[in-house]
């Protein structure tokens, strides 16, 4: 066996252990059912919602909380325009006027976290929330994160489930499986009280938090991951209304993906530098023992399966090529051999059936607990795109975080 | 934090690693077992054949000359042989013993085919080809293409494959009686003529085999393996 493959069994070994954990999670915890029960104490909030550059879809983000089923007086939503540069400004003054309930704000271009900060600045309610002006929430979104919150009174922060909106192309499919098994982890996650981020699409605080841990801060682009690793070092708990639905929409050209992700792992890699300290400390529980440390391998693993398949797929065009040059012979479909004698049968096919078997078992929870169904284009684009896609971010991050430099948001 | 969970999640893991290797493992002792199965049928069919020469002499050349066939079969238990080498390494004893035997029904098959062409006046086209697999070998890997490839163009030609330095005492005698050196491997004999070292293309090949010209051609695919 080459020393290479040692390194795939090793990334094998861990994403199954992983897999495994989750799944053990799973059966301890399992996520309870929707139900019609009410709230019996309506929480006033106050939704941020940042936009910078966001015409196209603002008033369809701001119209979809105005017909959140929660009592008008108890919501309030702030639009704040980061200097927009396109019509993102006429469009919130607009929507202020028309509507009682929404507030319009504009500022210095300065980065999504200061106009996430003026928007926690202006909020008195109890809970202050996020939305993206790229997503659209479900009506009983609100009402169910209220209930999870009363449910717990430690609660400080809460993330929803997040889905892709409409995915019809290929990319916005493949990204559709992989929010669906994010959906799985982020439950898992809860369950072992080690949520990792607080996304943009929805996620609410209790106010009086940001008094203890401060506001957003820049964070290397990634201020949502950055506020869940300060609560955790703070000892405040996070959890995932499963049951609270949003919808978001994705980057539908790889460019964009790629820009997007590489803001995102890099983000990780560089809050995972600020918080070292975390690692392997028991003291963060399941987030610093599990999470965090899983969450840098699965980024290193990522690279280096990359790499190996790429190199032996080059090594084997070589070969042939080299070859045909060598001894002439022209090109040609050579006999095949249609028993289960030839079929490569060692070890790591079977380890790696059990890694896609685990994967799909995710998926398929993942699909229960959002209420979601996944057509078979949706993996068929997963399985054969991601392979090739993830790398180019994971790389890109890899070397943006060596060299230090600051991703970009927009 | 449970810690019962990282061990048991620990636990589950290595069990799901042990069966894919107990899993892999059983499937490599099939092909094991597999290769071992044919070659006692070919080994039969030999000795069959054999019985028959010895019983008809040359006074039925045409059914001894039908009967004697085996060079599918043995470039076909070739192949096998060749997965078993790649999943368990060249250095397994069995392999070896696999391959030790494999090379032994080669050399009856060749002594019959020698048997038969001296009695009966058939001229086939048969080629020994000597190989290493000790250290890289790139040109014998290279030659067994040309090889496969001929004889899926040419389903008449035979080819031995012997692994040179298989220490078995059949094949030293068959590699002295050749008069081949271990020095520069690859190495091909053509109809007993003298060895040819080194790499070939498929067109040194053809001049190496002026029989082509009597040998009918086909798309039938066949095989011959690397070795």
């Amino acid at each position: 066996m080459d020393v290479g493959a040692l390194g795939v069994y090793l990334c094998l070994f861990l994403a199954l252990y992983f897999e495994v954990f989750l799944l053990i999670s799973y059966l301890e915890k399992k996520p309870s059912a929707k139900t019609a029960a009410k709230p019996a104490y309506y929480p006033s909030v106050s939704m941020v919602v940042p936009s910078y550059n966001e015409e196209k879809t603002l008033a369809q983000t701001v119209h979809s909380l105005l017909a959140l089923e929660y009592p008008k007086d108890k919501l309030e939503i702030l639009i704040v325009d980061d200097g927009s540069k396109d019509n993102t400004r006429s469009i919130g003054e607009a929507l202020a006027r028309e509507q009682t309930q929404v507030r319009f704000f504009h500022k210095e271009n300065g980065g999504k976290y200061t106009a996430l900060n003026v928007g926690i600045v202006e909020s008195k309610a109890e809970l202050v929330g996020c939305l993206d002006a790229d997503s659209f929430v479900a009506p009983d979104a609100l009402l169910e994160v209220a209930k999870k919150l009363e449910s717990d009174p430690t609660i400080m922060a809460i993330t929803p489930v997040m889905k892709v909106y409409h995915p019809r192309k290929l990319l916005e499919m493949m990204q559709a499986v992989e929010y669906t098994f994010g959906i799985f982890y982020k439950k898992m996650f809860d369950n072992l009280s080690a949520v990792n981020v607080l996304p943009g699409p929805f996620s609410l605080y209790r106010r009086e938090i940001f008094s203890t841990i401060g506001l957003f801060k820049h964070a290397h682009n990634t201020e949502d991951m950055e506020i869940a690793f300060r609560m955790h070092k703070y000892g405040l708990k996070i959890a995932n209304a499963h049951t609270a639905f949003v919808y978001t929409t994705v980057p539908h050209t790889v460019r964009a993906l790629v820009k997007q992700r590489t803001r995102w792992s890099q983000g990780f890699l560089q809050n995972a530098r600020d918080y070292r300290y975390m690692f392997f400390n028991p003291r963060f529980g399941n987030f610093g023992m599990l999470v965090l440390p899983f969450a840098l391998a699965a980024f290193f693993a990522g690279i280096y399966t990359a790499f190996y398949a790429l190199f032996h797929m080059l090594n084997y065009v070589w070969g042939k090529v080299a070859d045909m040059l060598a001894t002439h012979i022209p090109p040609h479909i050579p006999a095949a051999h249609l028993t289960w004698f030839y079929i490569d049968t060692n070890m790591m096919l079977f380890v790696v059936i059990a890694v896609l078997g685990l994967t799909f078992t995710t998926i398929f929870l993942g699909q229960r607990i959002s209420e979601t169904r996944l057509g078979v284009s949706s993996f068929i684009s997963y399985f054969a795109l991601f392979g090739f896609i993830a790398p180019l971010w994971l790389v890109r991050a890899a070397w943006g975080a060596a060299l230090s430099q600051e991703s970009r948001w927009r | 934090m449970v810690w019962k969970r990282y061990v048991l999640a620990f636990a589950i893991t290595a069990a799901i690693f042990v069966t894919a290797f107990y899993i892999a493992s059983r499937l490599d002792s099939a092909r094991v077992a597999d290769i071992r199965a044919t070659e006692d049928s070919i080994s039969i069919d030999i000795l069959s054949s054999e019985t028959q020469f010895e019983l008809l002499g040359n006074l039925d050349c045409q059914t001894i000359a039908q009967n004697s066939g085996l060079s599918d079969e043995l470039n076909s238990l070739a192949s096998q042989l060749s997965v078993a080498e790649r999943n368990l390494g060249d250095t397994n004893p069995e392999v070896i013993q696999l391959k030790k035997q494999y090379s032994l029904l080669e050399i009856k098959d060749y002594i019959l085919l020698q048997n038969i062409t001296e009695k009966c006046g058939t001229k086939p086209v048969y080629v020994l080809y000597f190989y290493t697999n000790s250290g890289t070998c790139t040109d014998c890997s290279r030659v067994a293409d040309v090889l496969t490839y001929l004889r899926s163009e040419y389903p008449g030609l035979r080819v031995y494959s012997f692994d040179y330095n298989l220490d078995l005492s059949a094949l030293k005698t068959l590699i002295s009686l050749h008069k081949v050196s271990g020095a520069a491997l690859p190495a091909i004999i053509v109809n007993n003529r003298a060895p040819v070292y080194g790499p070939q293309t498929l067109e040194s090949m053809q001049t190496l085999i002026p029989e082509f010209a009597t040998l009918a051609t086909s798309t039938q695919a066949t095989s011959t393996s690397g070795y």
